[in-house]
């Protein structure tokens, strides 16, 4: 269903505008999906992964424009430095829990925008760094086509990543250092290989995601790269959407994402966006740290006053379908 | 090789910037040792009262010091606030993680409200002994400097005499070591718990008021103060108040001699490399003791 939604959406999209945001909320749910190999498998929230996504998008930029290495292929290759560049990083980050996980997130945005900004002989600084285009000659609506469909691509394989993994042996590990780390310990699971291990996969599919992002949108700025509100854009989606289900992320970047298109058409770059997105941020903590979909559900059972299984990973991801369709029914 | 003037310049405001970030990492100590809450919005706070501070000066005419007879008691209202109506009714399972969430909500929400009451423009304040300075050893220190470090170090004995000799300082301790018994023995922990958190917000605006003293403000100021202090608590073990001075003042010196061969800038990736460094070779900090092992 969502693959047929990805490819209906630029026949209908009416103009390139509408396109374009299609790309930017596509993009959004790679990267709330591929943060969610973390946070929702491991339960560590990390705030950095917008920085991860802006190392991606950098590492392409510069292996295109400094070592003159095919758009594509640069961008294969970033995902793989990043992504190497994970294990130190998950090394000293996962050593730790909880709190000093979070902190070490936050510091990785900060201390990457300070080296970014002040080391411009090679990054450009402050005053960016241009990409250049991977279809030479395309006009601006194939473009932002071609895109949408390298997004989806990833989206679909991030998405059944996840889904294999959710099935694995190694998944369930994962869920039960979410659960009680201390016991999976002393069940056997090997928590630090497993943490490190899916931290890397998680880096990956967001480098790739920030490459792909640096190809489509050609101008890097280190102030919108390292900036700690992609992270908490990408946390605010997936627990909006739901860490447990596989498509919750999906479902929290269109409603965020969408919000974000719609803020920045109504209002411009006010500082009001803080705000917004401050308090809703706070709501979905305090009110549905489960997200929308497990909530819905459960007032869903509840009126039906229905008897069913307690495993809800199930029945949610069956419910998002549903929803999705029945939305599609709706708007077509 | 830097002039032995130069050399002592820096050293002298290397620890008078060490008092200050000692002063608010002891505030973010605190909220972690109450409550395991890493409190992200605390530099946010701190922004808030230099503004607050700048407000008074710019529009009441008075010295910014006097603000904090308001802003000092209103950032302990607020703090007692935010423990009680939104932190203690989280989860207890997941409370590290989603405290963050929250407090980093509460961050964005003032640095938007900053920006929207105040606009993004750089603001100073202008004082009559704003730039005065006087001679020590060759060394210039900066009047206003010197009154920041004074506030900072009279409200860190203040805590320090508040926690160790008062009826109140116990019953905060012993929320701190051990709540459950602490409750059977007749405390009253989520009422000390709150008054604990208004203790270490009322610790932000000591801090900004000193920090408007002598420092271009603008609203996203707050996320160059979080990163030092966050990484000043986790070096020097999370929840240890001691550890967490000692470790303000080596990295607040680190930072200002390395100011010298490196520039403003880089020095202070110091803290970032000290953070990792902590984390990889000694995850519970240097100082810390029990707490900051299974954290």
């Amino acid at each position: 269903m969502l693959i047929a939604a990805i490819l209906v959406f630029p026949s209908l999209a009416p103009n390139p505008y509408i396109l374009s945001s299609g790309v930017i909320v596509l993009n959004w749910a790679v990267l709330a999906t591929a943060w969610n190999f973390v946070g929702g498998f491991t339960g560590y929230i990390s705030l950095g992964h917008g920085a991860l996504a802006g190392l991606g998008g950098y590492a392409t930029g510069l292996l295109i424009t400094k070592a003159g290495i095919p758009s594509f292929v640069a961008l294969i290759l970033a995902a793989v430095l990043v992504a190497a560049l994970a294990v130190p990083i998950g090394f000293a980050a996962l050593r730790v829990r909880g709190a000093s996980f979070v902190i070490v997130s936050i510091a990785l945005v900060l201390i990457l925008l300070l080296v970014f900004q002040s080391w411009s002989s090679v990054t450009g600084g402050s005053r960016g760094l241009v990409v250049p285009r991977p279809f030479p000659g395309m006009l601006r609506p194939e473009h932002h086509r071609a895109f949408f469909f390298l997004y989806g691509g990833l989206l679909i394989l991030a998405l059944a990543t996840w889904w294999l993994l959710d099935r694995s042996r190694f998944g369930m590990g994962l869920k039960a250092i979410r659960e009680d780390e201390d016991k999976a310990e002393s069940l056997g699971t090997p928590t630090f290989a497993y943490k490190l291990t899916v931290f890397v996969v998680s880096t990956a599919f967001t480098a790739l995601a920030g490459g792909l992002y640096a190809l489509w949108f050609g101008d890097l700025d280190p102030v919108f790269q390292f900036s700690v509100l992609t992270g908490s854009y990408i946390v605010l989606m997936a627990l909006l959407g739901g860490v447990r289900n596989l498509f919750g992320p999906v479902l929290g970047a269109i409603v965020v994402g969408i919000a974000l298109e719609y803020f920045k058409v109504e209002f411009g770059s006010t500082p009001l966006h803080l705000v917004t997105t401050g308090l809703l941020l706070g709501l979905v903590v305090m009110f549905m740290p489960d997200g929308v979909i497990p909530s819905v559900t459960g007032l869903a059972q509840r009126l039906r006053k229905r008897e069913q299984s307690s495993i809800r990973e199930f029945t949610a991801a069956d419910l998002a379908e549903q929803r999705k369709r029945d939305r599609e029914g709706a708007t077509s | 090789m830097p002039s032995g003037a130069l050399l002592l310049q820096s050293i002298i405001l290397g620890l008078l910037l060490g008092g200050l970030y000692a002063l608010l990492a002891a505030g973010l100590t605190l909220y972690f040792g109450i409550m395991r809450v890493v409190m992200i919005a605390h530099s946010a706070f701190l922004i808030l009262a230099a503004y607050l501070a700048w407000w008074t000066n710019d529009r009441l005419g008075i010295d910014p010091l006097l603000s904090m007879v308001v802003t000092v008691p209103l950032f302990f209202g607020a703090g007692v606030l935010l423990q009680r109506g939104l932190l203690s009714r989280l989860r207890p399972v997941t409370l590290t993680m989603m405290s963050v969430l929250i407090t980093f909500a509460i961050a964005l929400i003032i640095e938007g409200l900053l920006g929207y009451v105040f606009s993004g423009t750089q603001r100073r304040i202008q004082l009559g002994y704003g730039t005065e300075s006087f001679n020590l050893f060759g060394a210039r220190v900066a009047v206003v400097k010197l009154i920041a470090f004074a506030l900072a170090a009279v409200s860190l004995a203040g805590l320090y005499v508040l926690m160790k000799r008062t009826q109140f300082g116990w019953a905060l301790r012993a929320t701190i070591q051990h709540p459950d018994a602490a409750r059977l023995v007749g405390i009253d922990t989520e009422r000390t718990a709150g008054f604990g958190f208004g203790l270490g917000l009322a610790t932000a605006a000591v801090g900004g008021t000193a920090l408007s003293l002598d420092t271009t403000i603008y609203p996203s100021l707050h996320w160059h103060w979080i990163g030092p202090l966050m990484a000043i608590i986790v070096v020097g073990g999370l929840g240890s108040v001691p550890g967490a001075a000692a470790a303000a003042l080596v990295l607040g010196l680190a930072q200002s001699l390395l100011q010298i061969p490196m520039g403003a800038t880089w020095a202070q990736t110091v803290f970032y490399v000290a953070l990792f460094a902590t984390l990889a070779v000694r995850p519970q900090g240097f100082f810390g003791g029990r707490l900051a092992q299974r954290f």
